[in-house]
């Protein structure tokens, strides 16, 4: 009879426990949507955010079909002389270096996600997340397999791209990214997946229990870059 | 009393396991949620974002218009080959500065390093993370011991740290760093809390910043080749 009075206390305690947690998280996640919404300022700049990414992506649009006619334009003019036809490649050409302009190829996709494992002791909690110096470091092992087009979670790795931490996100090309961390690469794919190889950064990661997988594709599509490089201090020497 | 113990026992299981289950959903929602998403982020995050997306419009505004007024002329030009061959040529050098083709001046600073006795010598990592930081303030041309910084650069470490490549080129120390850009940008960039000038510096390294208001950073001394892009 204690026994069963025992059993029943210890079960009511839980249900308890438990009803408590859900009420605790059921509050927790009500809270914080509550508390964004009634903040009238945060809202109408969030319209504003959305208003300029519409616009933004409209003009991009634009852009695009406007780089393509000039494309057009510049061959109509130039396809009566040999050096000026010349000159138009290497334009075309260098677009597709320089990140000015979509481009397709074989290469590999490599995908890192934050490590799910828990913190132990002997595990710090910092290294099972991917982290900007990861990222760079793995940019920088894929140009040195040959790639010749690089992007992270679609945005183009051109000249004057740099990596930064935000927080807990990826600040790349004035865009905040968080993980998964999608980077595709064109290039020979069997040298690009050498970056798979015993010693290289991939496997450095995955000791820290960061989720890395490499796939090889003979179809990649790379985006041209999303904003525009501008000179402000820079100027070409005179010949 | 043997049938209502079991009937009371499997609805406890039940109710538990239902509770359970609610439980881990919510633990899955929280943890999905999606923080570079606007609905997540605080008002002052928020601003910066808008002024973000705003600074993103008008270039790539200013791009258009740009793009648009070549187009003009080169219709307009249709029948003067030699106008035509001008804007050729115009965009051919624009494309070729983005490439690092080209040889350039402007201000900016000098960055020379050397590796400090009796510790690890400076690493193609240090090097990667010093021009990451100068690119991330807005360098506009980069080159370390006259190898030019273009998009396909790699800096590496060569049998255990032995010396570093830099354009598959050997370089050696001192190193010495050349950036054009807003000078005070630039040097902020790699001095103060965080800056990895400063940071090698306290190690034992040395390292001297230098601005100069003149600075002419030579053009890639390579073949850019590509066989795989399309």
């Amino acid at each position: 009879m204690t026994n069963k009075k025992a059993i029943s206390i210890i079960l009511g305690v839980m249900c308890f426990a438990l009803t408590l947690g859900i009420f605790v998280q059921v509050r927790t996640i009500r809270n914080t949507d509550s508390t964004i919404s009634q903040n009238q300022e945060a809202n109408e700049l969030r319209d504003e955010i959305l208003k300029y990414k519409e616009r933004y992506d409209n003009k991009f649009k634009e852009l695009e079909q406007a780089e393509e006619q000039l494309e057009q334009e510049r061959e109509k003019a130039t396809q009566n002389d040999t050096e000026l036809e010349q000159a138009q490649q290497k334009i075309t050409e260098g677009n597709k270096i320089t990140g000015m302009t979509e481009v397709t190829g074989p290469g590999v996709t490599i995908t890192l996600t934050d490590g799910k494992g828990i913190a132990t002791s002997t595990l710090n909690p910092s290294d099972l997340i991917v982290h900007d110096l990861d990222v760079l470091s793995v940019i920088n092992e894929l140009i040195n397999a040959g790639a010749e087009a690089i992007s992270i979670n679609d945005q183009r790795w051109v000249l004057t791209t740099a990596i930064s931490c935000r927080g807990n996100t990826i600040d790349i090309n004035g865009q905040r990214i968080g993980a998964p961390f999608v980077i595709k690469a064109i290039g020979l794919p069997e040298y690009l997946a050498g970056l798979e190889r015993v010693g290289g950064y991939l496997e450095y990661m995955k000791q820290d229990g960061v989720g890395v997988k490499l796939e090889k594709s003979n179809n990649i599509t790379i985006p041209k870059y999303s904003g525009v490089i501008n000179f402000e201090y820079l100027k070409n020497v005179e010949e | 009393m043997k049938k209502g113990k079991i009937t009371m026992t499997i609805t406890i299981g039940i109710a538990c396991f239902a509770l359970v289950t609610v439980m881990m959903m919510q633990f899955k929602v929280v943890n999905e949620t999606d923080i570079t998403a606007i609905e997540n982020m605080q008002e002052t995050e928020l601003k910066t974002e808008l002024a973000n997306w705003k600074t993103k419009y008008d270039e790539i505004n200013a791009q258009y218009e740009e793009t648009t007024q070549k187009i003009e002329e080169y219709k307009n030009d249709e029948e003067s080959d030699n106008e035509a061959s001008k804007l050729v040529q115009e965009e051919l050098e624009q494309t070729n500065t983005l490439l690092g083709l080209t040889d350039v001046h402007g201000e900016g600073i000098v960055i020379t390093l050397k590796s400090g006795k009796d510790i690890a010598a400076i690493s193609a990592d240090d090097l990667l993370i010093i021009v990451n930081a100068l690119k991330f303030a807005g360098a506009e041309a980069i080159s370390i011991n006259d190898q030019r910084i273009i998009n396909t650069t790699d800096i590496v470490d060569i049998g255990e740290g032995a010396f570093i490549k830099v354009n598959g080129q050997r370089i050696l120390e001192p190193y010495v760093i050349k950036v054009i850009g807003n000078q005070s940008h630039m040097e902020s960039a790699v001095t103060g809390n965080g800056g990895k000038v400063d940071e090698l510096q306290t190690l034992g390294h040395t390292a001297t910043i230098e601005k100069d208001n003149d600075i002419t950073i030579g053009k890639y001394n390579g073949e850019i080749e590509t066989k795989y892009i399309e």
